[in-house]
């Protein structure tokens, strides 16, 4: 059967302008539908139209995804049964053309380095292990081994191997003819995430916010023409490392965004597609999604939506700073219908920018969300204000019992910017049962680890709270 | 003739080639605000590795045909984050935006041409006569396969002189990631685009001189503005700005791009002999190799370290403004940022800055014999001669001695705002020491003996920061911020001494 295979291909090897090689510029992918995860997942659907022969036959699926989980692919067809599925990844190389051709002969072409000229042998290969030894006539020799060139041309290619590992299905037709059939897998390599654009206009505590997806293709395969449908969420994997290494670096899936910046969960539905549990995000066209390609359609596009700057400092434990700390700058707003971006966030990166004295927006910071259920009341940290700070300093700490301290603190704040502030100021490292015993103003008890200060800051001026804590030691 | 048809490596729909694709080369106006590292902390810049990056904005002229077209943005900075990309002025023409980072390189142009025909041309060694012919690429992953006309052979496994020869780049591979935005206009339009976008690899710094006067009494201060490119893009006549103050990032993973080379593999290649064979290639051949690599990975040479010269007058001079809550420093001028460099502008200006130059220890108890640290303090307000955001930077402080400049000491600055008291560690005083011994320890307390000396002809301030249960015996202690302080003139080539106790019993 090989002998035969080897033969037929040996004669087709010279007709090379009748050989059955595609096209350029065409895809064997059909009508392509593909659906993205952000866990760097995507489902494939992919409907051909197959010229079936009437009953078993073999047929190789080209352009499917270089990174196709192949337990995943199932093939669906009216008429069609799928006897057996192959994925070959035995793949076409110089020392695999060699090795297969261990028993066979090939043409060996000797040219002479002091003028060129050809001389053709059939020398039989014996084996190829550390070099190739082989047969001409009734002498052993190994092949080049005196450091001429010589060319080795083989007949033909053994049909295992394969220049890219291929998805090959035996259907069983009812019968002969064009049909459609679907084709459906998973593959690793296509993710998406959003990326926020926020224009704050700190004077009339207004925000323009646009939302971008942002998908990647980094699987190897471009999908043509596709019609595309994010899906805010990540499907379980029930093994994630478990993927065949094909010797491709694919990058690491991004990790789950943090739930950053999330103050209160909401409970509002979006007006947008769902899919059980999740949001659905299609694509409004068909698209090419080429291979390492990072691609960015618009989802969002709100204007003046109320947004308003806070300011935050977290003093970590009881103690004293060298120096002046800066307050962290919030940038607070609300994803509610009423009073905010009335839509589900999905997860992403916030950019704010703000105008400069000229009216050209700069960046002023960037931090990521989770995703965020619409309703939900957010702050943002987007940096450190350069004009206000805060300076907790340990006033006095004095033992009381064997076991409890009293720890007196002066935290100073002071702001140089031209407007009065509010900062909430947090004492963490309370560790439950640290009672404040007296305090300049009143605090909130956030929880029994924290406890908050707001305190508000004149225009260039400066503010004081103490505060006197019981605590063990 | 079939043998030149065009390399369309993968395929590409018919809607994506009923597409127009417009480029637009560079642009027209750049405008670049620099931000710092802000994990950098006080370490000095390093032009290998900047870690701060920039907000680029370019203004381009593009021309739109009716109906569907790609634009393509070329010449935007190598460190481009293709996520944060804005596009304005195209309204809602702007169907999707993408990038591209298929790079053409030996390796892709191969993957790429997988299953084409391309040409072979084998040269031979001895007349330098070539041979021509069509070759289809069989395999690419490990050594390449070919098909030509005899058959099915490896390229470069012979030990002849060959090389495939492509008729033209395929579709989809350039020479950098490429962005592009995909717009449809119902009619053909001129307009003025607006790319913003962040980009990696610039930081920026302040750095101070200070000259101290005769009388030791105040200091000039000065400050340069240090901008650094570390991208391959220059940016010409750009309209630029620093902003100053600490902004949150996220990381995120930037695709580089492939650069592949073409793999050459071949079978087993033992011989019966271990005298490795002569190389196939010439020396100039290889030679030429060398060179190419070399420059490759050869790093530009270091930057020469700021100038500390003092500024000559009317010097152009940064303008500040309040952004947010950050600062934003402009340069009046447009002024090139070129690639791989630094560049200086004056940033601020004080002519005379009251300064105080203490000593400064802080002390725990324990053991210890050592030199003090030199410190100038100030407080940032237009009484003292300052008043005026001083962003973070690195600080030179010269004196001068018969008409000589002499570096006096080098420390640096973090950001500080406008009324917060400034202290510079410009180094040791050698000869003004603290010597501590423990005269006594009993159940948790100690009782400490420290001892200043001067050996210089000039009453020297010295403040010691003791821990707040500190009492000390003979002397006044006074509380600050978190310490007791104890301040104290030591006379010239004299000394002043502390005895005081650490613990409860007091």
């Amino acid at each position: 059967m090989r002998v035969l295979l080897l033969l037929c291909t040996a004669l087709a090897a010279p007709s090379l302008a009748q050989s059955a090689l595609p096209a350029p510029g065409q895809t064997a992918q059909g009508d392509v539908a593909v659906t993205i995860y952000n866990n760097n997942r995507a489902l494939i659907e992919d409907k051909r139209l197959l010229d079936l022969p009437g009953g078993r036959s073999r047929q190789e699926f080209r352009d499917v995804s270089a990174s196709i989980e192949p337990a995943t692919v199932t093939l669906n067809g009216r008429g069609v049964g799928v006897v057996e599925q192959n994925f070959d990844f035995d793949l076409l190389s110089p020392a695999a053309l060699m090795q297969n051709a261990v028993g066979q002969t090939v043409t060996l072409v000797r040219v002479n380095p002091a003028n060129g000229a050809e001389t053709r042998e059939r020398a039989r290969i014996l084996a190829a292990n550390g070099g190739v030894v082989m047969q001409i006539g009734d002498r052993i020799e190994v092949l080049r081994d005196d450091g001429l060139p010589a060319r080795v041309i083989f007949d033909g290619v053994p049909p295992s191997l394969r220049a890219r590992p291929t998805l090959s299905v035996t259907v069983d037709a009812d019968g002969g003819g064009r049909r459609p059939v679907t084709l459906t897998y998973l593959t690793p390599g296509l993710g998406w995430a959003a990326d926020y654009v926020a224009l704050f206009d700190e004077a009339n505590g207004r925000m323009d916010v646009q939302g971008w997806v942002t998908l990647t293709n980094n699987s190897g395969t471009p999908y043509i023409n596709a019609s595309t449908l994010l899906v805010a969420g990540a499907v379980g994997q029930a093994n994630p490392y478990g993927r065949r290494y094909d010797g491709r670096y694919v990058p690491p899936p991004p990790p789950p965004p943090p739930p950053g910046g999330l103050v209160r969960a909401g409970t509002e539905t979006a007006g947008r597609e769902r899919l059980g549990d999740f949001y659905l995000y299609p694509l409004p066209e068909r698209t090419t999604i080429a291979d390492k390609q990072t691609k960015q359609v618009s989802f969002l596009d709100v204007k003046n939506t109320p947004a308003a700057r806070a300011y935050e400092f977290r003093n970590g434990w009881l103690s004293t700073s060298d120096q002046p700390l800066s307050a962290n700058t919030v940038l607070r707003f609300s994803s509610s219908r009423n009073q905010g971006l009335g839509d589900a966030l999905p997860a992403g990166t916030v950019r704010v920018y703000q105008r400069d004295a000229r009216g050209n927006p700069q960046f002023v910071g960037e931090h990521q969300i989770g995703h965020t259920p619409m309703g939900s009341d957010i702050g943002l940290v987007t940096g450190q204000a350069f004009d206000v700070k805060v300076r907790p300093v340990v006033e006095e700490r004095t033992r009381i019992s064997s076991s409890r301290w009293k720890t007196r603190m002066r935290y100073t704040l002071t702001n140089a910017g031209p407007r009065p502030i509010t900062v909430d100021l947090v004492q963490a490292g309370l560790w439950g049962d640290t009672r404040i015993d007296s305090e300049s103003l009143k605090s909130e008890r956030l929880s029994a680890d924290e406890a908050r200060w707001r305190v508000p800051v004149p225009a260039n001026g400066e503010a004081s709270v103490t505060a006197t804590f019981d605590s063990r030691y | 003739m079939r043998a030149f048809i065009p390399l369309v490596g993968l395929a590409l729909s018919a809607q994506v080639q009923a597409q127009s694709v417009v480029t637009s080369p560079g642009p027209q106006r750049v405008a670049v605000t620099v931000y710092r590292d802000t994990d950098r902390g006080l370490q000095p810049l390093n032009l290998q590795w900047l870690g701060g990056y920039a907000l680029v904005s370019e203004t381009r002229r593009v021309r739109l045909p009716a109906g569907d077209s790609e634009l393509r943005f070329e010449g935007v900075t190598a460190g481009i984050v293709p996520q944060s990309a804005i596009v304005t002025g195209l309204g809602p023409a702007v169907l999707e935006k993408n990038r591209d980072a298929r790079l053409l390189s030996p390796g892709a142009l191969l993957d790429a041409s997988l299953g084409e025909r391309l040409t072979l041309r084998r040269t031979s060694r001895a007349t330098g006569k070539t041979v021509v012919q069509d070759a289809i690429v069989r395999a690419t992953n490990d050594g390449v396969v070919i098909q030509t006309k005899a058959g099915i052979e490896a390229l470069r496994c012979t030990g002849l002189p060959e090389t495939l020869l492509a008729p033209e780049v395929p579709v989809g591979l350039s020479a950098k990631p490429t962005l592009s935005v995909r717009v449809r206009s119902p009619e053909p339009v001129e307009t003025d685009v607006t790319l913003s976008y962040i980009s990696n690899n610039f930081d920026w710094q302040a750095n101070y001189v200070a000259e101290l006067s005769q009388d030791k009494r105040r200091i000039r201060l000065f400050a340069w503005m240090t901008l650094a490119n570390g991208d391959e893009t220059s940016l010409a006549d750009a309209e630029t700005q620093a902003v100053a103050g600490k902004l949150n990032r996220q990381r995120v993973w930037i695709d580089p791009g492939e650069r592949k080379p073409i793999q050459i593999n071949c079978w087993p290649q033992g011989t019966t002999s271990d005298i490795p064979e002569a190389a196939p290639v010439t020396a100039l051949d290889a030679e030429e190799i060398v060179v190419t690599g070399s420059r490759i990975m050869q790093a530009p040479p270091p930057p020469p370290p700021p100038p500390p010269a003092a500024p000559e007058r009317d010097k152009v001079m940064a303008e500040e403004e309040r952004l947010g809550e950050v600062r934003l420093y402009r340069i009046p001028i447009e002024v090139m940022i070129a690639s791989r460099s630094q560049k200086q502008v004056a940033l601020l200006e004080r002519p005379s800055v009251k300064i105080e130059r203490i000593l400064k220890l802080r002390t725990y108890g324990g053991e210890f014999d050592q030199p003090l640290e030199r410190v100038l303090v100030t407080r940032n307000r237009p009484a003292e001669g300052l008043g005026l955001p001083l962003p973070a930077g690195k600080l030179a402080l010269f004196g001068e001695k018969d008409g000589r400049r002499i570096l006096l000491g080098e420390g640096s600055i973090d950001d500080h705002t406008i009324g917060e008291k400034v202290e510079i560690r410009v180094g040791q005083a050698p000869g003004v020491r603290a010597r501590q011994t423990v005269d006594s320890r009993e159940k948790g307390d100690g009782l400490f003996h420290l001892t200043l000396t001067n050996d210089l002809p000039e009453a020297q301030t010295v403040e010691v920061e003791l821990p707040l249960d500190a009492k000390a015996r003979g002397a006044k202690l006074a509380k600050r911020d978190g310490w007791m302080l104890w301040r104290v003139a030591v006379p010239a080539n004299g000394s002043a001494e502390l005895r005081y106790r650490i613990g409860d019993q007091g």
